[in-house]
């Protein structure tokens, strides 16, 4: 029996290989989603943070001539012309008087605080600002024989449990995502060319005729298409073990690593989601009566997995999810990048299920095969 | 039993250098052989590394132990996992892993790419601690020590070292150097890049005359090198104060607010020599009230201590005006935050400065560096703790420059109190690969107040100066002087 799928097995790749354009797709996806990826993150890195060195607009300067020059060790400093930053600080005409007072004395910052790219920036002013402030007061104490720390009441000390790795959350959400769909979207064309494709080209009635059972044609199917999703998502990981490399993950302070492990256990992890999306594929491209029926429902019921990997990349739900196919899967390699252990429970009951899911879809698929009015698309 | 306290004997237990690191103010590949436990460093968010690793006392002394306590603060992105930067603290006396946040603001850019080590010298934080205790403010407030003979030094010495029951010779810098490597060695790295600030500068180039093939670049700030006497700080000081009355006489509204401050200076120095201020003010934190004797030890102390920093010095003009009006509050607050001896451990303290360079003094030595106040109590206090002490010298060979080639960068800061440039000069004798810059108005670490935190990293990752822009370390940092109690402005400023 082995050798019989074996065959068939070699015939779907074959086949497989002979639509160029269904392979392509699938390899262009598995380097350019990385590629891309990096270059989003890297532009928008570049966008949200602050520049290094800060311009801004500082009207009355003059007034407060010590605060600027703090401003400035900050490098925080008045600019003219193109890099100058839409944020102003204005001093206050009474600045002066109300400084030797020991009254306060009034800075305003105007800037929109909806915009995007300045926020960092405006948080980075507001922050120097009350830096200021303290330095000042702190003095100030001293000047009057009290030790400033008095003014400080609690001494807040953060144990922070991320670690570098761990810190790109979000990052990593979004990493892992685009591993899971290359598992589902690469082989998206192969898988509808070897059941509705083949059945339009009227092979599947020849395949039929032989003496041999649906289950093991599907499995071939199954198998071949499987086959050419995990040659996708080796792809995709090690285009993006390279391509994570060149984006500054440091300047957000943190760092996104896809070693050589974590490539081997996304293998391990991505097989059972490999084989149901393969089963998934099949089974409904001969739900379906032509080709191009067959390409609108893939798309639908795509949107499914989808979902779940999202649902996890932006942490909805995370109690339900983290026992969901697919979500749990993708859950357990963000903790493997960020270096933590792995769910195990999770990940074993949910493979369990991507595996049933994939008996199931195998079985209904072999099943509507001895459908006329499937084989025949009628 | 509390003794009363003064800061004259303060100065003799430091032996009045604390060459510290400024807090005035923020996945291995190399495969690690010692235990490592996730753990925290004091205002330092990140999780970093513990460990601990058991070092003979000395090459005699083989089966007595020391634990060497160490962090490892992980780098965010490790382009270079088998190089790690390992940061010496100052004091001498100072813990490098309780200033763990310093240095991570110090080597912010340099962290980027390779884990930084820090460990707590033989002597000093969790590695076998040689501390003694200090008095309370209010006691330190009190004591007139004009009226302490030298018997009291002698006393609290020996009180001290009895508690210690340590032999002092084996917490030199030479002796401490090797425990360096074993952390190195132990965690798996191949190369180091060394970062010391002021007397962690000595270590450092001790590190680079023992272990050469484990350093790959090194940067010194504020150089203490072992052929420099720490005791020559006294100049190191009145330079940097006078400085500061140079800068307020040519700031017009500095002038104008405190004239003469410098003639002012040395008439309240007199003042309190012949006969010492005594006030009765609150305390710093508690307001209860207490006396005050302000000394002429006390006077200038706090005035030193105020310069180590720009955002301190900016009270000085204040403080000395207010003194000579009697007003000693800005004093009182300036002494505040010393209260515990800057956290410095004396015993280690004591081992670099009696076995390292009061051993090597000369008569004339002693005569040069006594001409000025600090020095002349610095050398005065040494003669009596040290006899005491009985720590071996150590061999001539540690006093010879530094032979190297490693790529060095020094820095120095032209308003340093502690460790002047002219002491970069004589460390880079036999330095053959070292660049030194200068930041004409840093003071004391030059990287904690100017861009040579981006420089340092750049100078790890090419090992040369080469061509990279060095004049941001031209730019002026100093900050404006308090003008009145409240601060900088001055109504006149109002035109």
């Amino acid at each position: 029996m082995m050798k019989l799928i074996s065959i068939l097995f070699k015939k779907e790749v074959l086949d497989a290989s002979r639509d160029k354009r269904s392979v392509m797709a699938g390899l262009y996806y598995c380097i350019g989603a990385p590629i891309l990826m990096c270059v989003l993150f890297t532009v928008m890195f570049k966008q949200m943070a602050s520049p290094e060195a800060l311009k801004i607009t500082i009207k009355n300067a003059h007034n407060a001539p010590n605060l600027v020059q703090f401003l400035a060790s900050k490098e925080i400093e008045h600019g003219e012309g193109e890099e100058v930053k839409a944020i102003t600080l204005e001093i206050s005409d009474d600045y002066q008087v109300n400084m030797t007072q020991g009254k306060s004395a009034t800075v305003f910052i105007i800037a929109d605080k909806s915009e995007q790219k300045l926020r960092a920036s405006i948080n980075r002013l507001e922050r120097n600002l009350m830096l200021y402030n303290s330095e000042v007061a702190s003095l100030r104490l001293v000047a009057r024989g009290i030790d400033p720390t008095i003014a400080r009441a609690i001494d807040v000390q953060t144990h922070d449990q991320a670690t570098p790795t761990s810190k790109g959350g979000f990052v990593l959400g979004i990493a892992t995502l685009s591993i899971i769909i290359s598992l589902f979207y690469a082989a998206m064309g192969m898988a509808i060319d070897s059941s509705a494709g083949e059945r339009e080209r009227n092979s599947l009635q020849l395949l039929l005729s032989h003496p041999i059972s649906t289950t093991h044609i599907v499995l071939a199917k199954v198998g071949a298409i499987a086959g050419f999703s995990i040659i996708a998502l080796i792809l995709t990981t090690v285009v993006s073990k390279f391509a994570y490399n060149m984006v500054p993950w440091e300047m957000m302070g943190f760092t996104v690593i896809i070693d050589f492990t974590f490539i081997v256990t996304a293998i391990l992890i991505g097989l059972p989601i490999a084989l149901m999306s393969a089963s998934l594929l099949i089974f409904i491209s001969f739900l379906a009566k032509s080709f191009k029926e067959a390409q609108s429902y893939v798309a639908m019921a795509l949107f499914i997995p989808v979902m779940m990997s999202m649902a996890t990349t932006y942490d909805i739900a995370t109690d339900i999810m983290q026992w969901m196919p697919i979500a749990a899967q993708q859950n357990a390699m963000i903790e493997i990048i960020k270096g933590n252990a792995i769910p195990v429970t999770q990940l074993l009951l949910s493979s369990a299920v991507t595996l049933g899911l994939f008996a199931i879809f195998t079985y209904l698929s072999s099943r509507m095969l001895k459908s006329e009015k499937v084989v025949f698309g009628l | 039993m509390k003794k009363p306290f003064n800061i004259k004997k303060n100065l003799v237990k430091l032996a009045a250098v604390p060459l510290l690191i400024s807090a005035a103010l923020p996945l291995r590949a190399a495969t690690s052989a010692v235990e490592l436990a996730p753990c925290y460093a004091k205002h330092l968010s990140d999780r970093v590394q513990c460990g601990t690793l058991s070092q003979p006392l000395s090459d005699e002394k083989q089966d007595q132990k020391i634990d060497i306590h160490f962090v490892v603060i992980p780098a965010i992105k490790p382009l270079y996992p088998q190089e790690a930067i390992l940061a010496f603290a100052g004091g001498p006396g100072q813990s490098a892993t309780s200033i763990a946040a310093n240095f991570e603001r110090i080597l912010k850019y340099a962290r980027e790419n390779r884990d930084i080590i820090l460990v707590d010298q033989r002597g000093t934080g969790k590695s076998n601690l040689l501390q003694c205790g200090l008095d309370d403010l209010a006691s330190q407030f009190a004591v007139d020590d004009t009226l302490l003979g030298l018997d009291f030094y002698k006393e609290d010495t020996i009180e001290c070292k009895e508690k210690l029951a340590t032999d002092l010779s084996d917490y030199t810098t030479p002796a401490a150097a090797k425990d360096f490597d074993a952390v190195r060695k132990a965690l798996g790295y191949s190369k180091l890049h060394l970062y010391g600030g002021s007397y962690g500068t000595r270590i450092a180039l001790e590190y680079m005359r023992q272990f050469p093939d484990s350093v790959a670049s090194a940067v010194l700030d504020g150089l203490a090198p072992s052929n420099q006497s720490l005791l020559a700080i006294g100049g190191a000081i009145e330079d940097s104060l006078n400085a500061l009355f140079k800068q307020c006489q040519s700031d017009q509204k500095c002038a104008q607010a405190y004239p003469n401050l410098a003639q002012r200076w040395q008439s309240l120095l007199t003042q309190v020599e012949q006969t010492p201020l005594k006030v009765s003010v609150l305390h710093p934190r508690t307001s209860q009230p207490l006396d005050m004797t302000m000394t002429k030890s006390k006077l200038y102390g706090a005035i030193r201590m105020a310069l180590y920093a720009h955002p301190s010095r900016v009270l000085i003009p204040l403080a000395i005006s207010e003194a000579s009006k009697g007003n000693v509050l800005p004093l009182v607050g300036m002494m505040a935050p010393n209260e515990d001896g800057m956290d410095l451990a004396l015993g280690m303290h004591q081992a670099i400065v009696c076995g390292e360079d009061w051993a090597r003094l000369s008569g004339a030595d002693k005569e040069k560096y006594s001409k000025n106040y600090i020095g002349k109590t610095m050398v005065e206090g040494l003669d009596i703790t040290c006899p005491i002490w009985d720590v071996k010298p150590v061999p001539d060979s540690y006093y010879d420059p530094v032979e190297s080639d490693i790529p060095t960068l020094l820095l120095s800061g032209g308003l340093d109190p502690a460790t002047p440039a002219k002491w970069a000069e004589v460390a880079m004798e036999k330095l053959t690969n070292a660049t030194h810059l200068v930041a004409p108005t840093a003071t004391h670490i030059v990287a904690s107040q100017s861009c040579a935190n981006k420089l340092i990293a750049k100078f790890y990752d090419e090992k040369a100066v080469g061509d990279f822009d060095t004049s941001c370390l031209q730019e002026d940092t100093r900050k404006q002087f308090f003008m009145n109690i409240n601060g900088p402005a001055s109504i006149a400023d109002k035109e």
